[in-house]
């Protein structure tokens, strides 16, 4: 999914682009409802909160409409959007670094007591042994995907699920595509061992997936 | 078999972005190594796990911009502030060129004047540059002589005046009480004459209207009163008539009242002589009834 969506919407977003970097702000609107999906999922893998996302998502598409008319190279334009996206990821994570308080939803989540995850997917008609078992190893991929330095957890998301190529994301980075790969490398390495000690190995799940 | 992929390779690889050699190497490493298979397996076993966290739906909110028009030159503040006081300025030495405002510092004296300075400094370097060609008695002479003739004119024109007025004046009084004179003799004979006719006249006139006024309303109210008795006999007339009709439908009442009354009391008398000579004549009431009228 992650990887075709991207891929669909580039072919849309060329022209959209030309005309919203016009100043067409119908354009504009339509390249937000395109991307505002991806983005959104980027900034909540990063920091595992709705608000901290939405936030963050909206800077990014006010900044991106302001800006693109300085926007050289059309090709460039989704490396473009997630560079402002991690710059104001980086920025809210330094903002939170000291502000250690946790939202109410969280402490006391009456939502998911009232609906639980299983009702609104898809696939509610499933064994719901392993629909939940299913909703709770991704939690834990969550959670473990947070315990990453920020450094890594941005890679490991761009290129897992995101589908950026190293390439592109050296260039989001602005780092070499070495360091990328290295920093992939060491994410993965993070994640095989946190996982390893939550218990999460190929034996104790599995036969479903 | 020297070869031994680094960590930039091995990620390389899992994500497919190798070159065809490089993806031939490590392909033929791979298969020949059982450590790098597992270690591939891992991998891929990892990638699979994390596969299971699926995007969260979110409804893009709509973003709205006001008018993201670059700002013209024109609207930046700092222009606006220098051109205003540009303006100000240039409106300042306009009402000041209008209005003939001259400053001015010289020697110990700063001037500030309106219209242009004072002609006397101006003119009086004039008699100083032909001062040679005439000496000061000469022009002293001169301006006697024309303040001489001046006042000789100016006496005799105002003299001629005098005897003008003077003249005038005695001509115009002479007439005048003449006319007045006339006038109030006039007035004084013709006043008593006048007095007694208009007296006599307003007499007349006053008997007249008054003789009209009477006649007028006399024959108003002779008028008025004929009307009067025409319509109070009218009225006379119209309730004779009604109150015959009135009496004419009572008696008309009162008729018909007698008749169903004598109907009633024929039925009655019928009904009392039917049930009365019921023993006897009960065969045949009719013939009952008839005898008895």
């Amino acid at each position: 999914m992650a990887e075709t969506l991207p891929a669909i919407a580039t072919m849309h977003t060329d022209d959209l682009i030309v005309r919203a970097r016009q100043g067409d702000q119908h354009a504009q609107g339509k390249l937000v409802q395109l991307w505002y999906k991806r983005i959104y999922n980027f900034c909540y893998k990063f920091f595992l909160d709705h608000d901290l996302a939405m936030e963050v998502s909206q800077k990014t598409f006010i900044s991106m409409c302001k800006n693109l008319a300085g926007l050289q190279d059309i090709a460039r334009f989704k490396s473009w959007l997630y560079k402002i996206a991690v710059n104001y990821c980086r920025e809210e994570a330094r903002r939170n670094k000291g502000n250690r308080s946790l939202s109410f939803d969280v402490v006391w989540n009456r939502e998911a007591e009232d609906s639980p995850v299983w009702e609104s997917t898809l696939q509610r008609f499933a064994n719901p042994e392993s629909q939940y078992r299913h909703t709770e190893l991704s939690d834990i991929l969550q959670q473990a995907l947070c315990e990453l330095s920020d450094e890594q957890r941005e890679v490991v998301i761009m290129k897992e699920y995101e589908g950026l190529k190293f390439r592109e994301i050296a260039e989001v980075l602005n780092i070499s595509e070495n360091t990328v790969k290295s920093r992939m490398y060491y994410g993965l390495d993070g994640l095989k061992k946190i996982l390893e000690r939550k218990k999460i190995t190929k034996d104790t799940i599995g036969y479903e997936l | 078999m020297s070869y031994k992929p680094d960590q930039h390779a091995w990620m390389a690889y899992l994500y497919d972005e190798l070159e065809a050699a490089e993806k031939a190497r490590m392909d033929e490493y791979i298969r020949t190594n059982p450590e790098a298979r597992q270690e591939l397996e891992n991998y891929r076993h990892l990638r699979q796990l994390m596969g299971t966290v699926e995007d969260k739906e979110v409804i893009a909110p709509p973003i709205v911009f006001g008018d993201s028009a670059p700002r013209i030159v024109w609207n930046t503040p700092a222009l606006r502030v220098v051109a205003g006081i540009a303006a100000s300025v240039l409106i300042l030495m306009l009402a000041g060129r209008l209005t003939g405002l001259q400053a001015g510092f010289s020697g110990n004296e700063f001037r500030i004047s309106f219209g242009p300075p004072a002609s006397a400094p101006a003119v009086a370097p004039a008699p100083a540059a032909t001062a040679p060609a005439l000496s000061a008695n000469e022009v002293q002479q001169m301006i006697d002589a024309s303040l001489t003739r001046n006042t000789q004119t100016l006496q005799a024109s105002w003299q001629e005046n005098q005897h003008e007025l003077n003249a005038s004046i005695r001509r115009s009084l002479a007439s005048n009480s003449g006319r007045i004179n006339d006038l109030v003799k006039e007035a004084s004979t013709a006043s008593q004459q006048q007095v007694q006719d208009f007296i006599a006249q307003v007499q007349t006139e006053n008997q007249r209207v008054v003789k009209d006024y009477f006649q007028l309303s006399a024959t108003q109210q002779k008028d008025y009163i004929e009307n009067l008795l025409v319509d109070f006999s009218k009225y006379l007339q119209q309730q004779r008539t009604s109150d015959l009709q009135v009496v004419q439908s009572r008696l008309y009442a009162l008729e018909q009242n007698t008749g169903v009354f004598q109907q009633e009391t024929e039925q009655i008398l019928s009904s009392i002589i039917t049930s009365v000579g019921g023993p006897n004549g009960q065969g045949n009431p009719a013939v009952a009834v008839q005898t008895k009228y």
